[in-house]
């Protein structure tokens, strides 16, 4: 399909005019009455029509008895009754629903439901509309100001992200809000009896304002379809893959070597390699991936090999050296020049001056803070580094250094970075210790780095995964933009 | 062809030379073979085969010929050959089995041992895999898949990720095998115009293994394709 196409279909469900609910109860309670509050408070204003068999007024909102019934056709249709009625319910929406998503469950998840399934997917075709679910949780879509979940920023991002379970999907949003995730949509899509993952990665490639997308997958039936999408040329943007149920077992009645050695884990290590696109293991990774891609951009022409750590904490600083260096990245020492420009600044004993760079919290506090100024100045000119990671362990500034001294480092960082415009990706890991008053310090500075586009990580290890899966994606661009 | 004639007598697989035929068609290199019905053939045959040759047992109920004692190799006369098919003949498991034939062929020249696979993914469709033979592959598990088609740059790059891939290029004094061999052979089986992607409705698994690769070519020495079980 071509983008323009699939923009034009998919739109109306990311930024719906008009939204029905179905399963809303008078009594207000059900999850339905709670979506339509949550809609509400979200800054929905489009009209929202409650279907009910009987009543009148749902919410406060008239009610209809049927989808064909409601004054303007239905961009969106949220859908959370018992499976057996909806599709009657769908069969009689003659073509004025554009997408219903079935939040309900009893479906193909489970041997008994899937000639039920069947019966949806048919009755949705029959009814003309696309048919999200069933067994999801719903979808999150500010710029339609639409939304299941309880919270999540109302900012439109650019993350992009679809996810095969609910309850993932609330922590998606819900997580990677709290380390500064901004979405251009999260749809949950169930056991996707009609719209596939693909579908959905489609729109988001033609998606102006997605950037970069991520998928939770179980099972890719179009798996095809998913690997063509990814091999052309509308592939242009990083995907993130967090993959459940990847077992290395071959295939149990295999009558070959290649057939017993052939895992699920084989083959999407496979489309990673063909496609470039990333493969994480953990929620975490995921998040921490689709960071990077949110922040960074991307750069194919010269991936990213040599890399710069710089912050207080000797241990800290090796230890973070080793596992840079086991996932491909660079943590070489500067060369001669670089290192006596450094000695140049008569930095206190105990700094480490090679790279990694190691000030303790005496030597980052001196002039307020603003000799690492310095120091990032002469790294970046003279070190040229291809990223930089400034790290600072929070808790060691407690009772040493004055509280602005923090806020100091964070902004010359930002200075320098802005000094040598796009010379080095920029990353910043905030360590502290779980104290509540660090932590509340580390989110106001998460906020102020993410509002300058520079990402915030809590950990070197989750920054070096992050930085490695960028050097992956840059890499595998480079060598593809190469080669053809 | 050789698959629709395998359909039609209702294979679950090809024989031996039917799945090397169909190897030679798409351009990957195969010993010269000829199938005899008995020892009375074996002069005729050799007249167009250089020796030594390896004669196998072709029979629909026998899948792993070695384990049936259904394979002698290194046979350097006429004679030779006719005391190994009679040898072979007395076995148990051959004598209780269908006789389709017997199947001579040409040594390959000695070189490095690798695998190449096909499987047919109920979710991706095609896909290739490679190995290095012998333990690399069965007890080491070190082989690359990718999904059919594959471009060459797959190919290289599916070559570049075995373990062992170092041995390739001639490790502990041994001869390198032509990476460009390799390549064709992977190119031939999962590229676009490639047997996997031809016939992907109708191969389930296949096995080349082992491929034997010189400095200079690579020959399929031993083929299995599994047909997929169509309506």
């Amino acid at each position: 399909m071509s983008e323009s196409r699939v923009l034009q279909e998919f739109m109306p469900l990311f930024q719906p005019k008009t939204v029905a609910v179905i399963g809303a109860s008078t009594k207000g309670t059900a999850f339905p009455n709670v979506f339509i509050r949550r809609i509400r408070e979200f800054g929905f204003e489009g009209p929202i029509y409650p279907i009910h068999p009987s009543a009148a007024e749902i919410d406060g909102l008239p009610a209809y008895k049927s989808l064909a019934d409601t004054p303007e056709p239905i961009d969106y249709a949220f859908i959370a009754i018992p499976g057996a009625q909806i599709p009657p319910l769908l069969r009689a929406a003659r073509g004025r629903v554009r997408f219903a998503q079935v939040i309900s469950s009893g479906f193909g998840e489970v041997e008994e439901g899937r000639a039920l399934q069947e019966e949806l997917a048919a009755a949705a075709r029959e009814g003309g509309a696309r048919l999200i679910g069933p067994n999801c949780l719903g979808m999150y879509t500010p710029r339609g100001k639409v939304t299941f979940a309880e919270t999540g920023p109302k900012e439109v991002g650019t993350v992009g992200v679809l996810s095969q379970s609910g309850g993932l999907g609330t922590d998606i949003i819900r997580r990677g809000f709290a380390r500064g995730l901004k979405f251009s949509g999260l749809i949950t899509v169930g056991n996707c009896a009609d719209v596939t993952p693909t579908d959905l990665l489609e729109f988001y490639f033609a998606d102006p304002v997605t950037r970069v997308v991520g998928m939770y997958i179980e099972t890719a039936k179009d798996g095809r379809r998913l690997f063509e999408l990814l091999r052309s040329a509308n592939a242009a943007k990083p995907v993130v893959i967090l993959k459940g149920g990847r077992t290395s077992q071959g295939r149990a009645a295999a009558a070959s070597h290649t057939g017993s050695l052939a895992g699920d884990e084989r083959v999407w290590l496979a489309l990673s390699r063909q496609t470039g696109c990333i493969l994480v293991d953990t929620v975490d990774q995921f998040i921490d991936t689709l960071l990077i891609f949110q922040s960074l951009t991307p750069r194919p022409a010269q991936p990213t090999r040599r890399v710069t750590l710089f912050g207080n904490g000797g241990g800290a600083s090796v230890l973070a050296t080793d596992y840079f260096s086991r996932l491909g990245l660079d943590v070489t020492p500067f060369g001669e020049e670089t290192i006596a420009e450094l000695a140049a600044l008569d930095l206190p004993p105990g700094t480490s001056i090679t790279n990694p760079v190691d000030c303790p919290v005496g030597t980052l506090q001196q002039d307020d803070g603003r000799v690492a100024e310095k120091i990032l100045d002469i790294m970046y000119a003279s070190g040229k580094p291809d990223a930089l990671v400034m790290h600072l362990n929070l808790s060691a500034f407690v009772g040493r250094a004055k509280p602005e001294v923090l806020d100091n480092l964070v902004e010359a960082a930002m200075r320098v970075q802005k000094q040598y415009p796009s010379q080095a990706h920029f990353l910043l890991v905030l360590r502290s210790d779980g104290d509540p008053p660090l932590e509340q310090r580390k989110r106001e500075f998460r906020e102020k780095a993410g509002a300058l586009g520079v990402p915030v990580y809590d950990e070197m290890t989750n920054a070096a995964h992050a930085l490695a899966a960028l050097q992956m994606y840059e890499r595998f661009v480079h060598k593809r933009a190469g080669s053809s | 062809m050789v698959i629709e004639t395998a359909r039609r007598q209702g294979r679950s697989a090809l024989d031996e030379a039917a799945g090397k035929a169909l190897l030679a068609k798409y351009g990957i290199g195969v010993p010269k073979t000829i199938v005899v019905k008995s020892v009375e053939d074996v002069n005729d045959a050799l007249s167009v085969l250089t020796l030594p040759v390896v004669v196998k047992v072709v029979s629909p109920d026998i899948l792993h010929k070695s384990d049936a004692g259904g394979v002698t190799v290194s046979l350097r006369s006429p004679d030779e050959v006719r005391d190994a098919i009679r040898r072979m003949s007395a076995r148990p498991k051959i004598a209780a089995a269908r006789i389709e034939g017997w199947l001579i062929e040409e040594m390959a020249p000695p070189g490095q041992e690798l695998v190449v696979g096909g499987l047919r993914d109920p979710d991706f469709g095609p896909l290739i895999m490679l190995g290095l033979g012998g333990i690399f592959v069965e007890v080491l598990g070190d082989v690359s898949f990718r999904i059919c088609p594959i471009t060459r740059l797959d190919a290289e790059e599916m070559i570049d990720e075995l373990k062992g891939a170092a041995i390739l290029k001639g490790a502990r004094g041994r001869k390198p095998a032509s990476r460009e061999a390799i390549v064709d052979v992977l190119l031939n089986m999962g590229g676009a115009n490639g047997l996997l992607m031809r016939y992907a409705d109708d191969i389930s698994e296949a096995d080349i293994n082992p491929l034997i690769v010189t400095e200079t070519t690579a020959m399929a020495v031993d083929a299995r394709f599994i047909l997929t079980s169509k309506p």
